[in-house]
């Protein structure tokens, strides 16, 4: 089976977040970049079907400036991953416009046959989830997301998988080749082993220019960046009893704060 | 400014979802004065969502009633909202932002060559263009976005708008067949589980979370939590000491590795606050922390604390919920 992951560098979740100088976007300048969670899931359960059904073949991509993108591609590549190809485009700080991305990713994968396109369900940052159903219309292969428990049939080249949507599980079941964004592998991600990691720096990159797939008539532009004003701390709730401590709390959510049922 | 505004509607038997009404209070909004609200519906009982809309402002409908809609993925309805888009001349389509709406958006923004936003917590016209603000990085930040070239399909986060008031207006209801074809998917649905979530609302879209930590102590007492969450109609999350410990699933994980969560109020019981749970939560509305330590960093972010065992607050909250709520 031929499998992609397509997988963002995201700034890791200890990063203090900070507007930049134009205050149009994330200052990125002295973040660190990882791999995004629902990624991780995804290279994860892609190795699980590589695994499962052998001879198959991961390929990584990532579409973003070159030293972030590299990053994740070589962890991507020291948990397992085959191929690496780093989809190059100039603009953009970690929220930039899904749609132009999911065009970049389109045009580095049009012509190429895979079975099984893999994306995290969303990114932590901005958690969006356009790219992975844009990416889909792109190409012109089925999609789903939320996605879990996805398996493989060899035998009738079908997957089956459950979507988890909002009322419960739904069941589905979907021929190569087939788009996914992942909610959830069948387990927690692996972490890198360290001669892999020494390897991962010395495994060749492929490129492949998007540049000119970007532009669009019709676009998202960050146009502010802002932090909330941080919170000052708990009013810490005076009380001689539960009951009083109780009585006072949801007084304190239905009548100042409005948010009780 | 005389636009129009397309709204896309998630139904079940042709009950419009509580994300639609939300989505069509906005829509109003955006299409006022001058412009039209015109809603699209698909699947065999369309017409009925579609009644149920126009009862509380819609303009004029476009309707897909081949059953076939009934059974295909969201994806497949991107095609569909293109041609209707297109057809309409909409400058802005609405979705809720459910997994139905999050499944569809960037399909149908690719087909009709739009840009997209997703997670949408207001959205304004400002010197002609749709103009959206987000919450990013789970609530620690926002972002604002201007919506350039004339089509922008927006999706808004449950619960972040209020849903439209069904006295409010009356127009005319003019069904209409829509340019869209039958759905092309290779996905074909084969089965349906109403899950856990069916008995309450799912962690990600609750507008209540009550979530508890490894101060409960065991998985039995963690059914005081699960007691308090019922009694507010919340959905139930956990710390990572919960489910790595097996006492519920990883589903219910709150934080960096499991959901995040930007409810109206967020209850934490017994958790300490970690970074890695904070980034999972700080973007809800009111916070609540009850925890026996004063000094727990979960204090910092709460807007509101109980400092005290929660063996004795728990049970005595959820009776004051129960009355307060029948009273
Ligand atoms: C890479 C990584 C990813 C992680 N991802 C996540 C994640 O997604 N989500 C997550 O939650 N964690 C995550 N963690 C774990 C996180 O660091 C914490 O260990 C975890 O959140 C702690 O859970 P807790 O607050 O329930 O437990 P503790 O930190 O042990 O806190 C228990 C709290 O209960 C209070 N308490 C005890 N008894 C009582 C009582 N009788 N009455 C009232 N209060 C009481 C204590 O004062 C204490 O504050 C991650 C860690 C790492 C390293």
């Amino acid at each position: 089976m031929e499998i992609v992951v397509a997988v963002k560098p995201v700034p890791e979740a200890e990063a203090r977040l900070r507007a930049s100088a134009d205050g149009s976007g994330l200052e990125t300048d002295g973040v660190k970049f990882v791999l995004a969670g629902y990624d991780e899931s995804a290279i994860e359960q892609a190795l699980l079907l590589k695994e499962a059904h052998p001879p198959s073949t991961v390929q990584v991509l990532s579409l973003g400036p070159a030293a972030r993108c590299e990053e994740v591609l070589r962890a991507a590549l020291a948990l397992g991953c085959d191929r690496a190809t780093l989809v190059e485009a100039a603009p953009s700080g970690p929220l930039a416009d899904p749609m132009g991305v999911a065009r970049g990713l389109a045009a580095a994968l049009r012509g190429k046959k895979f079975d099984l396109l893999l994306v995290g369900k969303q990114a932590g940052d901005d958690e969006e989830g356009v790219v992975g159903s844009a990416l889909a219309q792109l190409l012109g292969v089925g999609y789903a997301g939320f996605v879990t428990d996805l398996r493989f049939d060899a035998a009738s080249g079908h997957f089956r998988f459950r979507r988890t949507v909002e009322r419960g599980t739904e069941l589905w079941e979907a021929p190569v080749p087939l788009l996914v964004g992942l909610q959830q592998a069948w387990n927690d991600p692996r972490t890198a082993k360290l001669p892999a990691i020494l390897r991962s720096r010395k495994q060749p990159i492929e490129r492949f220019d998007a540049a000119s797939a970007l532009e669009a008539a019709a676009r998202s532009l960050g146009a502010a960046f802002a932090l909330p004003a941080p919170r000052t701390g708990a009013k810490l709730l005076d009380y001689r009893s539960p009951q009083e401590a109780a009585e006072k709390l949801v007084r304190a959510l239905r009548e100042e704060a409005k948010v009780f049922p | 400014m005389s636009p129009t505004v397309l709204l896309v509607v998630e139904h079940l038997d042709g009950v419009p979802a509580p994300a639609t009404l939300e989505a069509a209070g906005l829509g109003k909004a955006l299409a006022s004065p001058q412009g039209r609200l015109v809603v699209l519906a698909a699947g065999s009982s369309a017409r009925k969502a579609a009644e149920a809309l126009a009862a509380v402002g819609a303009g004029s409908a476009r309707l897909a009633e081949e059953p076939a809609w009934d059974l295909c993925p969201p994806s497949a309805l991107g095609s569909l909202v293109a041609a209707t888009a297109r057809a309409e001349g909409a400058e802005v389509v609405l979705i809720g932002g459910t997994c139905f709406g999050r499944d569809l958006l960037g399909g149908a923004a690719a087909a009709w060559e739009a840009a997209a936003a997703a997670g949408v917590t207001e959205a304004s016209w400002e010197d002609g263009g749709l103009v959206v603000r987000r919450p990013v990085f789970g609530g620690r930040a926002t972002e604002t976005r201007r919506l350039e070239g004339g089509r922008a399909i927006v999706a808004l986060r449950p619960h972040a708008f209020p849903p439209l008031d069904t006295t409010a207006a009356s127009f005319e209801a003019s069904p209409s067949p829509p340019s869209g074809a039958a759905p092309a998917s290779t996905l074909r649905r084969t089965g349906f589980e109403p899950g856990a979530s069916s008995a309450g609302p799912s962690l990600s879209d609750a507008a209540i979370v009550v979530s508890g930590g490894r101060g409960l102590r065991s998985p039995e007492n963690f059914g005081l939590v699960e007691e308090l969450a019922a009694a507010l109609g919340a959905a139930v999350g956990a710390s990572r000491a919960v489910t790595d410990a097996g006492w519920r699933p990883g589903t219910l994980q709150v934080g960096q590795t499991g959901k995040t969560v930007t409810p109206q109020l967020y209850v934490a019981v017994g958790i300490s606050g970690a970074i890695q749970h904070l980034v999972g939560m700080v973007g809800s509305r009111v916070i609540v922390a009850i925890n026996n330590d004063p000094s727990a960093p979960i204090f910092r972010v709460a807007d509101y604390g109980i400092v005290g065992d929660l063996f004795e607050i728990l049970p005595a909250l959820t009776a004051e919920v129960r009355k307060a709520r029948a009273g």
